[in-house]
């Protein structure tokens, strides 16, 4: 019975949930996984007639720029000033917590973030990486 | 329904029995300090359900009492379970619903993003020569330079743009050098009206007036904004089409552009804020390509033009059809920044009898992204004909040729330094030459 205390343990002591990224988004949009790089530099702003509302979850950045952007924090800053400076857009507001980033995407219509954790009801999973 | 709560009554022995098994038959040595506190988080957690098991049973049992008539037994005030009225799955329903109000709300607050966000740009600096006016030297001030992008309605944008500069003559001035409100009809194509800077070649769109975006301490002389010595309309105010829908890999980049045609004051461009005194309109537009993958991946190729009767203040008027047109290309990766640019003018003069005069300007510039920072070369040189009434009435409407080598240090994720060893050749109105070493403290805020 030891290994299959063991097991249980060593699957409670296993950080899984930290290493995925979770893309989710309001239920009203619909989009590819293959969208997102788009989202989060500004270049795509509709989803059809809708309203894109992406919003960084600092939570889960790191994980997020590194997996799905393929930038480093200070890269991704930079690129926001760059586009802020010349097309006049705003890059996403931040939410802290993974709970935040879940009732803003609930909430928003269009709304898009990114979490460690499996979210509940009230959000589609556009992409897990 | 006994013999289901005796069956809870014994699967909660039995629990406790295999759990005690099991932690008592596994060597303590095999455990680390962090399964240990695993098991005891898991013993707590288990002594947690066992009451709510013990609480639940005691229900079944008390309904079961009541459907058969039999006395009630008092409930067993055992822990947290018996403390409280409400049934466990009651209670864990309730707590998630205040934890969601609590998360909706929170996020209600977050969304109420009633303030701007204040950006901007500044810079300072040192040299043998001033960057705008090689007639002065020692330290200098350059751009504050602050800029707004309010948040709009859906399809809504904006961008504006204040900047304060010291002139060549080293006066302070404040421009609103963007004021520009638009709309997005689509993710390819947004439509603004206002002031903007005109969509020719790379530099003038891409780099602005905030010195910590560009690598170098300064654009190429010909390529400077008006009052910095430019002798391309840097700004125009009218109406700008411009996106960048996907075709194949990369993106097409379009612009199409109308405004006042500029005029030349005092030997300055100057956009015509408010309009102009005979209606004449500058039209111009931008066509590029931008490869996304393969080999050319980061490189950007276009071409670029632009018609306006530009007059001067002069009396009588000179009256000028300037025909700009040229190409450019970029070629922007993680290691290397280069620009190339070409502009052609073929200008007519519409006020005396001198026909049409060719003229020309370019620059090429080499930078290499290296992890200790970006060293840089350039080389930019103009053929104004100086009997082109267009380039004659400009204070800075000569012909030069300079050579450039520069380094970018930046000290952080904000601040920048750049140093510049640069030598200039006056071809036409006058033979100077000098050479220049520059410093630049450049920060973004």
């Amino acid at each position: 019975m030891n290994w299959l205390l063991g097991a249980v343990l060593a699957a409670l002591s296993l950080p899984a949930a930290a290493s995925d990224v979770y893309v989710v988004c309001n239920p009203g949009v619909s989009l590819q996984a293959g969208d997102m790089l788009e989202i989060f530099v500004g270049e795509k702003s509709f989803a059809g007639s809708a309203r894109l509302a992406p919003a960084d979850n600092s939570a889960a950045q790191a994980a997020f720029l590194e997996k799905v952007m393929k930038l480093d924090a200070r890269k991704y800053a930079t690129l926001w000033t760059k586009k802020s400076f010349r097309d006049g857009a705003n890059p996403p507001p931040v939410r802290a917590t993974d709970a935040e980033a879940i009732a803003y995407v609930r909430q928003t219509p269009g709304g898009c973030s990114y979490v460690l954790r499996a979210p509940a009801a009230g959000v589609i999973v556009v992409a897990k990486y | 329904m006994r013999r289901f709560a005796i069956n809870l009554v014994g699967s909660r022995l039995g629990a406790a029995l295999l759990l005690g098994l099991l932690i008592g038959t596994m060597p303590s040595r095999a455990l680390g300090a962090e399964r240990a506190a695993t098991i005891k988080e898991l013993q707590q957690k288990l002594d947690q359900s066992l009451k709510a098991i013990q609480a639940l049973t005691q229900r079944v049992r008390d309904l079961e009492a009541r459907q058969s008539g039999a006395p009630v037994a008092a409930s067993p005030a055992t822990g947290e379970s018996g403390a409280s009225s409400a049934p466990e799955p009651t209670r864990l329903e309730a707590v998630e619903q205040q934890l969601e109000q609590l998360e909706t709300a929170n996020a209600s607050r977050s969304n109420d993003e009633t303030g701007m966000p204040l950006h901007g740009f500044a810079d300072v600096g040192a040299g043998t020569h001033n960057p705008i006016n090689p007639d002065l030297k020692g330290f200098f001030v350059g751009n504050l330079d602050f800029y707004l992008t309010p948040r709009l309605s859906d399809r809504g944008r904006a961008l504006f743009e204040m900047n304060t500069e010291v002139g060549s003559d080293g006066a302070v001035g404040v421009d609103l050098e963007r004021a520009q409100i638009g709309y997005q009809l689509a993710d390819q194509a947004t439509l603004w009206l206002g002031r903007f800077h005109s969509p020719y070649g790379y530099v003038n769109t891409a780099l602005h007036h905030g010195a910590w975006i560009n690598n170098s301490v300064r654009r190429p002389g010909f390529l400077q904004f008006e009052d910095n010595g430019g002798i391309v309309p840097a700004h125009t105010v009218g109406l700008w089409l411009t996106g960048a829908p996907r075709i194949g890999s990369g993106k097409l980049q379009y612009d199409a552009y109308v405004g006042n045609s500029q005029q030349i004051v005092d030997g300055v461009l100057d956009m015509r804020n408010a309009g102009n005194a005979h209606g004449n309109l500058i039209v111009g537009g931008r066509l590029g390509y931008l490869f996304n993958a393969g080999a050319a991946e980061g490189l950007t190729l276009g071409v670029h033009a632009f018609s306006a009767h530009i007059g001067d203040n002069a009396v009588p008027a000179d009256m000028t059809r300037v025909l700009s047109y040229g190409g450019y290309a970029v070629y922007d990766t993680e290691q290397w920044e280069n620009i190339a640019e070409l502009y052609l003018f073929d200008n007519e003069d519409l006020s005396g009898a001198t026909g049409t005069h060719h003229s020309h300007a370019g620059f090429v510039q080499l930078g290499y992204r290296a992890s200790w920072g970006v060293p840089y070369a350039r080389y930019e040189i103009t053929s104004l004909d100086q009997a082109d009434n267009y380039f004659a009435a400009q204070t800075t409407g000569y012909s030069y040729h300079r050579s450039a080598l520069g380094l970018r240090f930046d000290l952080s994720a904000d601040a920048a330094v750049k140093l510049e060893l640069a030598d200039t050749q006056l071809t036409d109105r006058s033979r100077d030459q000098y050479s220049e070493g520059l410093m630049q403290y450049a920060i973004r805020f």
